[in-house]
């Protein structure tokens, strides 16, 4: 009998284990309670456009999620989100070639998170300052530039529609980045060397330092990583509307942070889980359609976002203290 | 072969205007247990720190089995096979424990050209090598939270001899352990000269240290005031030698 029990144990600690399991059930819960709220929402139509937001604020949370779990924060992704795409697009409608342009604001995204990483690991200020502050300056630069109004595309493009188009029916391909993009780098993160790394840079930087791991370059490489998936994210809703607003993405960062956390990252580092992100994004994005199926005013999805956020961060809390002290 | 297997030679090193070591020899012959005391503020940790190349010394040299060797970075002293274990810092506690053991040292194999992690190879190895040394885990899953202070420094032990370390460095192993945890601990490093391992024990508590040293190094503000065979010396006339030079009189 105690073998089994031991058996048990081990089976139920596995479970456990699992860093996604509390964004697992709080999907679970909630696509239940929309089915029965309302009839459109298993519609293929909805369950398409709830994927196609939640791809867009997910390959975003990709980006935050690997620089959460190496300690370090982005805060600048909303603005970055924004002003990747805003330079394709005055390229292009300066007549640039569209492969080019995307070669080149992509460029600028991983541009925006080196100065990110640079000021902050050689000055030794918080990220959260940091980041905080590049965030209005970009945003900042996007007003300027654009005098407030939003770009309008004056020619269509096959390069764009390989990032917000659509793929088959409803689905576009913005879903099929994310989840090669969640595929990529959750192998980076869980099956790779650099992953190792990264867990161990957030969970102690001094333990890490003093095994010769590079944390300064982990950490960097990170940043980069934040903003080339911000402005991927970027580049895929631009494709989907041909228009950039440079009011674009104010707020994502903190949904961004909030997938992660939702998902079971830590805020303080060393702990999460790209799959846990994933399901965090997609839950978010499962509340702000089914809510508004639900006939609730658009304004409570915030409201009820953020009372989730809490009640994930909570559980999750529960749940690491069982398997990882 | 030179007799020592560490040779430091007139090591000085200033921080801003604080001098922390005044020019300091220090050796460690092979299969040695050096206890190294002194001290808070005596300059144990900073001597320690240039040795494994986290700090370089402001003059003075540094020689590993008889060559002179400069160390940039801990990676560096690593690769020649200086291990150390840091009280705090020698486990990432959130890690499970064979990601922690072979952290820095992963084993990747090959799909085309990507090179993956051996997990599987990773977790085996860790469970034997643990078991060897006595360490029972239900699972190398589990994280390092859930080891006790004794059991985190027995799995940072087991990693270096595991990983062929000639010189293994403890910085106060004992310090926050039981009794019996600490007997323990000084097991595992009888058992690591057994195998032909040095090693640097560095402490503030000579009892802990007396039992298992073969020779004590003393350092007080940033220089050596004592170097004794053990059998030399009693533990009370090290606490006396260390008392008064800290200019603390009975």
């Amino acid at each position: 009998m105690g073998a089994e029990k031991i058996e048990a144990e081990g089976f139920l600690m596995k479970i456990l284990r699992l860093k996604e399991l509390g964004a697992i059930i709080g999907v679970g819960v909630f696509f239940v309670l929309f089915m029965f709220i309302s009839e459109r929402f298993l519609s293929v139509e909805n369950l398409a456009s709830t994927f196609t937001m939640a791809s867009e604020l997910g390959i975003v949370a990709i980006g935050i999620t690997m620089l959460m779990i190496s300690g370090e924060f982005d805060l600048s992704v909303g603005s970055t989100y924004a002003v990747v795409p805003m330079i394709m697009a005055i390229m292009m409608n300066h007549g640039v070639p569209s492969g080019f342009s995307l070669l080149v604001s992509l460029l600028a995204g991983i541009g925006i998170g080196l100065l990110n990483g640079f000021v902050t690991l050689k000055t030794g200020i918080p990220s959260f300052i940091t980041t905080l502050g590049t965030m209005m300056f970009w945003r900042g630069i996007l007003l300027a530039v654009t005098g407030g109004f939003p770009i309008i595309l004056e020619r269509s493009s096959k390069v764009l529609k390989l990032f917000g188009g659509s793929l088959v029916g409803d689905l576009r391909y913005s879903g099929a980045w994310f989840i090669v993009l969640a595929i990529v780098f959750g192998l980076i993160l869980e099956r790779t060397t650099y992953g190792n790394w990264v867990f161990a840079t957030g969970g102690n930087l001094g333990a890490a330092k003093a095994l010769g791991i590079p944390t300064e370059r982990v950490k960097l490489v990170n940043f980069m990583i934040s903003s080339l998936l911000a402005g991927i994210a970027g580049i895929t809703t631009f494709g989907r509307f041909k228009i950039i607003d440079p009011t674009l993405g104010q707020g994502m960062e903190l949904e961004a942070i909030a997938s992660a956390v939702i998902g079971g990252s830590l805020l303080t580092g060393g702990y999460g889980s790209i799959l846990g992100t994933f399901i965090g994004a997609f839950m978010i994005g499962m509340v702000r359609s089914g809510l508004v199926l639900a006939g609730a005013p658009a304004y409570w999805y915030r409201a009820f976002i953020g009372v989730i956020l809490v009640i994930a961060a909570i559980i999750n809390a529960r749940i690491r203290k069982k398997v990882a002290g | 072969m030179s007799e020592y297997l560490v040779e430091m030679r007139g090591i000085k090193k200033s921080f801003g205007r604080v001098q922390a070591l005044k020019g300091v020899d220090f050796h460690v012959k092979r299969q040695e247990i050096v206890g190294l005391l002194g001290d808070n503020g005596a300059g144990k940790s900073t001597l320690i720190k240039i040795l494994v190349g986290y700090h370089q010394p402001d003059e003075g040299e540094i020689y590993f089995e008889g060559k002179k060797v400069f160390f940039r970075s801990p990676w560096d002293s690593r690769k020649v096979g200086i291990e150390t274990v840091y009280q705090d810092l020698a486990l990432v506690n959130l890690m499970p424990i064979w990601r922690n053991f072979f952290l820095g040292r992963e084993i990747i194999r090959r799909i085309g050209p990507v090179k993956v992690l051996d997990v599987r190879k990773m977790k085996k190895i860790a469970r034997e090598v643990l078991k060897d040394v006595g360490i029972f885990i239900r699972s190398p899953d589990e994280t390092v939270a859930f080891l006790s202070g004794g059991e985190r420094q027995a799995v940072a032990i087991a990693r270096a001899i595991h990983f062929g370390a000639k010189l293994l460095i403890l910085d106060e192993p004992t310090a926050a352990l039981s009794v019996g945890e600490t007997r323990k601990v000084l097991e595992h490093i009888l058992e690591a000269k057994k195998q032909g391992i040095s090693v640097i024990f560095i402490t503030h508590n000579i009892y802990h240290v007396y039992e298992v040293a073969d020779r004590l190094v003393l350092l007080e503000k940033g220089e050596k005031i004592g170097d004794y065979d053990k059998k030399a010396v009693t533990p009370e006339k090290v606490m006396d030698i260390i008392a008064a030079a800290a200019g603390v009189t009975k």
